[in-house]
């Protein structure tokens, strides 16, 4: 298994920077929470380690690997997983489509739906055949990460998965991910506005502001008086 | 009976050959959003390339067709990694890129083979005429139709039945996602315009026993390909050949009822009223941007 390590990562849409010197270390299984306010920059992170991002400058390896300089699909055969905000499923595929979209960053070149899926979310065996327009943000939310788990990832990076998703299937997605980070070990990188979930779930936590970490530590170190100073309005 | 019987087959003919244009053309719009104005250009080397092979090598259009589609493919793909990659996010700079594309292609093959009109044989296989009672029908004009519907079909299941389509359409859908999930879109974009411009060459090759090869000879042709094109709604296979089939035949009736400039008028004019009230076409779908 790698870890990634960001080493005073910029990163750029046109000309104005928008992350300001990041760094941060995933060690391999490992569960990092990235905390902050909105337009703090949390989204971008994400993005620019997946190269969705105008420019970057600084360093971002994975493994033994410089990724920064790989493109998008390059870096996603690398076995990194990216299920972004607002879920993206392709709203004209079926529910079969879009998962079997997700080998497609396969470096084996298999194209095997991994059974395991349909046990974690049986609505998608269910819906199978239905596109991925037609469901709900719940169920959306459940495709996409089955689409990421499709490609055999090594880590899974997800921004706000609860955000606008019916209450009974929040708990649903929380406790698969909290299963795949300790079950079949895959490090996460999880951007969540839910602090109480980010706490239990993960090993670690930074807290960003203005694009830069103002915090980090533990998670058991992310007390009420942290959450009152960086992150509440 | 027997005037409106084959004039009707005069339209199906000339659907077919639009249908053959149009297919490429509304391909790449559908994939990338680009209007490409080198497309009868890509028509225009497609009837030279037959020619040429005829005249040099002694090769026929039948077999000529799939070095044709293999040549034209290249020279598109080619102007994709040089000029149109650069252009994706510039629509209107691509529109003026792909238009000065044309003109290059014209005079080169103007100063390579000259202005004049180049003859090319049609295939002995398919000299003559079917005639069924009253109505003649020419057994080249005939295979053309056919193999239209089948170069329609082959399109249709490169995108809906392959991995590569299924690649194409989420690229369509969703850029940023798609390479998230290890889609080469640069690769699959280039490929594509090589296939639009691979289709417009054998639709070249195909026509050249019936329209003079000229230089020029593409200015004419992308014109009804982009009229199917809008008609059909933007990027829609289905739409470009129903399009293809109503303007063949009403071209053709208009012209019996009138003559050929009056029809050609009436059907602009009816065209104009249609996208008046169907602005995106008759088969509108979901593309980039």
């Amino acid at each position: 298994m790698e870890n990634m390590q960001a080493r005073d990562l910029y990163s750029f849409y046109g000309k104005s920077p928008v992350i300001l010197g990041v760094s941060f270390d995933l060690d391999p299984g490992e569960f990092l929470a990235v905390l902050g306010r909105n337009g703090v920059g949390k989204t971008t992170l994400l993005k620019s380690i997946m190269g969705l991002t105008d420019r970057c400058e600084g360093g971002l390896a994975f493994g033994s690997q410089d990724i920064l300089g790989l493109s998008t699909p390059q870096r996603s055969k690398l076995g990194i997983a990216y299920i972004p905000q607002g879920r993206e499923v392709i709203p004209q595929f079926t529910v079969r489509e879009n998962i079997l979209m997700g080998t497609f960053a396969r470096p084996d070149g298999k194209r095997d739906i991994p059974d395991y899926l349909f046990e974690m979310f049986p609505i998608l065996d269910e819906f199978i055949s239905r596109r991925g327009g037609d469901l709900s943000g719940g169920q959306q939310q459940q495709l996409a990460i089955a689409r990421a788990l499709a490609m055999d990832p090594k880590i899974l990076i997800l921004d706000e998965p609860t955000e606008g998703i019916q209450p009974n299937i929040v708990k649903q997605i929380e406790d698969a991910i909290v299963r795949l980070n300790r079950e079949r070990g895959l490090g996460i990188i999880l951007v969540e506005q839910n602090v109480p979930f980010a706490r239990t779930a993960s090993d670690r936590f930074l807290v960003l502001d203005k694009g830069r970490v103002v915090l980090s530590g533990k998670s058991e170190d992310l007390t009420d008086d942290v959450v009152e100073k960086h992150l509440t309005f | 009976m027997d005037v409106i019987a084959n004039q009707l087959f005069a339209g199906l003919s000339m659907a077919s050959i639009m249908l053959m244009i149009a297919l490429g053309l509304a391909i790449i719009y559908g994939a990338m959003g680009v209007i490409n104005l080198a497309h009868g250009e890509f028509v225009m080397l497609g009837a030279y390339a037959t020619w040429a092979l005829q005249t040099y090598a002694g090769l026929g259009i039948l077999p000529a067709l799939p070095l044709v589609f293999v040549a034209v493919g290249a020279v598109g793909w080619v102007i994709e990694k040089v000029v149109v990659q650069n252009l994706y996010h510039r629509p209107l700079d691509t529109i003026l890129a792909t238009w000065g594309i044309g003109i290059i292609l014209q005079q080169a093959v103007r100063l390579g083979v000259g202005a004049e009109s180049r003859f090319v044989k049609g295939p002995e296989l398919l000299s003559g005429n079917t005639e069924i009672g009253p109505l003649i029908m020419s057994n080249y004009r005939l295979f053309v139709i056919f193999f239209s519907i089948a170069v329609l079909w082959g399109s249709w299941l490169l995108m809906t039945r392959t991995e590569f389509g299924m690649k194409l359409r989420a690229i369509i859908q969703n850029r940023s996602i798609s390479e998230c999930y290890g889609i080469e879109s640069k690769r699959v974009y280039s490929i594509t315009f090589a296939y639009g411009a691979g289709l417009a060459g054998i639709a070249g090759a195909l026509i050249t026993p019936l329209f003079s090869t000229i230089p020029t000879m593409g200015t004419g042709l992308v014109v009804d390909a982009f009229l199917v094109v809008i008609v059909g709604g933007l990027g829609s296979l289905i739409g470009a050949a129903t399009a293809s089939v109503l303007i063949g035949e009403a071209t053709a009736l208009f012209s019996m009822i009138m003559n050929d400039t009056l029809g050609r008028i009436a059907v602009l004019a009816g065209i104009i009223l249609l996208i008046r009230f169907r602005p995106r076409g008759l088969f509108p779908t979901e593309t980039r941007r």
